[in-house]
């Protein structure tokens, strides 16, 4: 099916839904906050059947002393807003959280635009108050996770109470935490407690306030999220549930793509089962031009006059793909994977002219060449047998952060030509590649700023696959476009790979055998010269 | 725009405080047959606060990242349970990173901690992060 045809099918996700809702707060009074924190004076005065209590945050978390909050660590408090479909559900359910800004602004209600569209879809939505962690702190975001995993149990409360209006109306097998910034890095960290019965010396299980949860997260997605100012004694977290990833080209406070990392680490092939997978998704959205302020409705706009898109635009994204995602994992309408998969099923829904790149990776995959083996030259990647053969390009395994800041622990590919007709070409035994089982031929692939690739034009080359004596030729362009990376607020420009996903019928229309695979080759004949970086050529659905 | 330039440092002051219930189960946690009666709030002046960003300043003394770290009035402070820590770092200098690469040098050390009081004579934390005396600065 088209791109077109896929889109004709679905519904705007962005747009707003039948379901009937209310909008109300919920929280944990009376609290005596002074003149200077009066934006959170409404939490004061929740729905009554919504108050909630507070909790001992103490042993993942100070509050920082320069904001005078009328609790301490030891007694924070359940805030939030929530938007509930009327009728008797049950309803999935999503919670946002903020990140980290001036705490004398409440950012909680920045996600409204969201909670509501989602809620007139039939999800109760909430987006919740860690305004108390914000300031100039470091290292509090496993105390931000636990403060989200903490508004899940208040709605676990809430559903099993018999008298409450939420009894028996909260899903509580379809959960999605949604957070941004800070609070995107803290989502990771929960959907990782979610399953710890401790942490340290905090024992999970209610007898001491915290816990339990064990909650049915079916994603955690993160907004501009930043990576690893929290790392759990065992090391930086693997987000253990389907993820989802969406920043902005243009962030200037989160300006390094932090999340990447934790993508990367997400999901990624275990090389001594490389074919074992976790039944996990997991799926990227880079936006051009997009800031990192403009995702939450109520904060400024951190970037210069003119760099940023505009916030409309910003929201509508947000609108249109987190609305997708919530269709997919919240709602089971697996049709909308197809944003997932590849972000041009929305472009009629997205702003025009709106740029984007976008990565997927489906759980079940069979790669052919992921390239973590090492720092050799590059190989075809067991279980699949076969051999690599480089004619006239330079192609080095490396070690490079894509995205500026940390080190990564990913290896790329890169691929450098200066004359056309240079190829990579990937030998495979075919009994060792089963491609007639999987639906779609994948590879990500990104081009570099570096001078070989021209400023503001689109890198290409072509695909060629073999069975046989048949070979078929795909241009990249065809499949997607490769976009010359945006120029950032500061720093180097990132490299983003764009996922390629060449559909296996594709092949069979054009008589290839996929059940008799002999040869991928990337042919570079439609630029004179250029650097790529590749990863991830695989068989998946 | 500009890249942010990382905090500058105006002093440092090490105090002993009583320990938390919260530092004492951490304490705890860690298998310290004598735990110690005081902790040390290490007080970082700043000579000003940068804006709040959800990218972060990592505090490092020499190579050794500082977990975590919190605002108050004038700078930042973090809180050392183990005195060790002094023992190995004394002297070394306090650094920023954003990435875990790059760091800048702060021009300022760490001092040790003042010969502790009696432990009943010992200050809150609370009360320690509500002085605003300025401390010593050491090259």
């Amino acid at each position: 099916m088209s791109v077109a045809e896929e889109t004709a099918e679905l519904g705007n996700p962005g747009l707003a839904g039948n379901e009937q809702f209310d909008t109300l707060i919920y929280g944990s009074p009376p609290l005596a906050y002074p003149a200077a924190l009066s934006q959170y004076v409404i939490y004061n005065t929740p729905d009554p059947a919504y108050v909630t209590g507070r909790i001992n945050v103490s042993a993942f978390a100070n509050l920082g002393s320069a904001t005078p909050w009328p609790f301490t660590n030891t007694n924070v408090p359940l805030n939030g807003h929530v938007s509930i479909p009327r009728g008797r559900g049950p309803f999935p359910l999503a919670v946002f959280a903020h990140g980290n800004h001036s705490p004398f602004e409440n950012s909680t209600p920045g996600y409204l635009y969201l909670c509501q569209l989602l809620a007139s879809h039939g999800i109760i939505a909430a987006t919740i108050d860690v305004n108390f962690l914000n300031g100039f702190n470091f290292g509090e975001n496993a105390g931000r996770a636990i403060v989200h995993l903490e508004h899940l149990k208040q709605f676990r409360t809430w559903n099993n109470t018999a008298a409450h209006p939420l009894h028996g109306k909260v899903d509580l097998n379809r959960i999605l935490i949604v957070g941004h910034s800070r609070g995107g890095e803290a989502v990771g960290h929960a959907s990782f407690f979610n399953r710890l019965a401790a942490i340290g010396p905090v024992v999970l299980d209610g007898s001491a306030g915290l816990g339990p949860y064990r909650f049915g997260l079916t994603a955690a997605a993160a907004i501009a999220p930043t990576d690893r100012q929290f790392t759990p004694a065992t090391g930086p977290t693997v987000v253990p549930d389907s993820y989802y990833i969406i920043h902005g080209s243009q962030d200037a406070d989160v300006f390094t793509f932090e999340g990447y990392h934790t993508y990367e680490r997400a999901h990624a092939v275990d090389l001594t089962n490389p074919t074992v997978s976790d039944g996990k998704f997991k799926a990227m959205l880079w936006v051009h031009k997009a800031n990192h302020n403009q995702f939450n409705s109520i904060w400024a706009s951190e970037s210069a006059p003119g760099a940023a898109m505009p916030r409309p635009s910003q929201e509508q994204i947000a609108r249109v793909h987190l609305g997708a995602l919530a269709q997919v994992v919240l709602l089971d309408r697996r049709e909308y994977f197809a944003v997932l998969r590849d972000h041009a099923v929305a472009t009629a829904w997205d702003p025009v002219g709106t740029e984007i790149v976008s990565q997927y990776q489906n759980p079940e995959r069979i790669f052919v060449q992921h390239n973590q083996e090492g720092l050799a030259a590059p190989v075809v990647s067991l279980p699949v047998q076969g051999s690599v053969a480089v004619d006239g390009l330079v192609a080095v395994r490396q070690l490079t952060a894509l995205v500026g800041g940390a080190a990564t622990t990913t290896i790329t590919l890169r691929l450098a030509w200066n004359a056309t007709g240079t190829r990579l070409l990937l030998l495979v035994d075919p009994a060792t590649l089963p491609a007639e089982r999987y639906k779609v031929m994948a590879l990500r692939v990104g081009q570099s700023n570096e001078a070989t690739n021209t400023a503001n034009r689109d890198q290409d080359f072509t695909l060629e696959v073999s069975s046989g004596s048949r070979t078929s030729a795909f241009p990249a362009s065809s499949l997607h476009r490769l976009l010359f990376p945006d120029p950032p607020p500061f720093g180097p420009a990132k490299i983003v790979m764009q996922t390629l996903r060449l559909p296996v019928a594709r092949l069979v229309e054009c008589r290839v055998d996929p059940s008799d695979l002999r040869s991928i080759a990337l042919v570079f004949d439609r630029r004179q010269t250029g650097v790529i970086y590749i990863g991830d050529l695989q068989f998946t659905n | 725009m500009q890249l942010p330039e990382p905090p500058k440092i105006a002093a440092v002051e090490v105090v002993a405080a009583q320990p938390t219930e919260t530092d004492r189960a951490a304490i705890a946690h860690r298998g310290v047959k004598e735990p110690p009666e005081a902790v040390h709030v290490v007080k970082v002046r700043l000579k000003a606060k940068p804006p709040v960003m959800s990218m972060a300043w990592a505090l490092y003394v020499d190579d050794e990242l500082v977990p975590q770290y919190w605002e108050y009035t004038d700078g930042i402070y973090f809180t050392v349970l183990d005195p060790q820590f002094f023992t190995k770092h004394k002297g070394k200098q306090l650094r920023f990173s954003q990435n875990g690469t790059d760091f800048f040098d702060t021009g300022v050390t760490l001092t040790a901690p003042a010969t502790s009081a009696a432990a009943a004579k010992l200050p809150l934390q609370s009360d320690v992060l509500k002085r605003r005396r300025p401390g010593r600065r050491t090259k």
